[in-house]
């Protein structure tokens, strides 16, 4: 069968259609990384890398400044305080605070409370010792946390030309309830810098 | 004159090469100033070092590790790092723990940082145990 010029065209062109219909299907890839690492996805917010890093820090913070050395009873009662954030980002705080949290408990210097503050609350907890009074008709005594632990995370947008910097503060605080005294405080700062699409170079 | 010389327009041309890669890649060298006498007295700890990248080695030195003990009963270790390169340079590093018994320790906290050296700068960079049970350490680099 001999194609003339015009089917070659039809079939060239039916091809071509066929084809931009279905699509050059491309298979998806995923990978397993550490979510730590420094493959973990960077982005002008604040990624699992750089919350791991601002966790670290302020734990290796207070932990060598000896503000816990002065501690009425091992492990002293912590209360988690507010955690205010000031970003525009809209995150969990437990992202930062429960690393912070996890990483003094293994310590064995702190003790968290969880029936005060604004942190966690064991729901369940509180229950089981409501009925465990009501039965035993003895009232518990709740400890009184020694140290309240505060935190706060700001952002700072600067633009430059073709740069824009993202500056993220996180603040803590602990508190001594007994004397209301801040007896550790530190700011660690992670700034991210993002170059407009199409600018060249730093 | 004769300028047209193949050898000199090479010679030429790689100069102009060389001071725009200067240029582009921005060689920041920094100055460090410090007292003669110190008053410091830190407690060294001898190191093993297991090198797998030589290019790595070449281009951060680990010029000393000292430890001491905070908060009562926790290791604490910090080691000076030095960018042997004349270029500003950025390193990743983590820490790790073992216990007494050889066994990994866990930390919640355990992750890869960066930092940035300037050319020729040193820095130091730490760490602290969050458990006593940490005995001793690994420092691991990568770029």
């Amino acid at each position: 069968m001999k194609l003339t010029k015009g089917s070659a065209l039809t079939s060239a062109l039916a091809l071509g259609a066929l084809l931009a219909l279905t699509g050059c299907e491309t298979v998806q890839e995923t990978r397993t990384v550490d979510a730590k690492g420094p493959e973990a996805v960077n982005t002008s917010a604040i990624n699992s890398q750089d919350w791991a890093n601002a966790a670290d820090q302020l734990v290796a913070s207070l932990l060598s400044s000896n503000a816990l050395n002065n501690a009425p009873r091992t492990p002293a009662i912590l209360a988690v305080d507010r955690v205010i954030n000031n970003t525009q980002l809209m995150v969990d705080t437990d992202l930062l605070i429960k690393k912070i949290r996890v990483a003094l408990t293994q310590t064995g210097k702190i003790a968290i409370t969880n029936t005060m503050g604004l942190g966690e609350r064991a729901v369940v907890a509180s229950e089981a010792a409501e009925l465990e009074e009501m039965q035993s008709g003895k009232k518990e005594k709740v400890l009184v946390p020694d140290y309240t632990l505060y935190a706060k995370l700001i952002q700072q947008s600067d633009k430059g030309k073709n740069v824009t910097q993202n500056t993220y503060s996180f603040q803590m605080s602990l508190v001594q309830t007994k004397t209301g005294l801040t007896v550790w405080e530190e700011e660690k700062s992670i700034a991210k810098q993002t170059r407009r699409a199409g600018s060249i170079g730093w | 004159m004769n300028t047209s010389n193949p050898s000199r327009l090479r010679v030429t041309g790689s100069l102009f090469v060389a001071g725009l890669v200067l240029l582009l890649t921005g060689c920041t060298n920094v100055n460090t100033y410090e007292r003669a006498q110190s008053q410091a007295t830190p407690n060294y700890v001898a190191d093993k070092r297991v090198i797998t990248d030589n290019t790595l080695a070449g281009t951060f030195r680990v010029v000393s590790i000292n430890q001491a003990t905070v908060s009562g009963n926790l290791l604490k270790i910090q080691a000076t790092v030095e960018n042997l390169k004349s270029s500003l340079r950025t390193l990743n590093y983590k820490f790790e723990w073992v216990d007494a018994e050889g066994m990994a320790v866990d930390s919640p906290n355990e992750t890869w940082k960066a930092i940035q050296l300037q050319g020729r700068e040193t820095q130091t960079i730490s760490t602290v145990a969050i458990t006593p049970r940490a005995v001793d350490f690994r420092l691991k680099f990568r770029e």
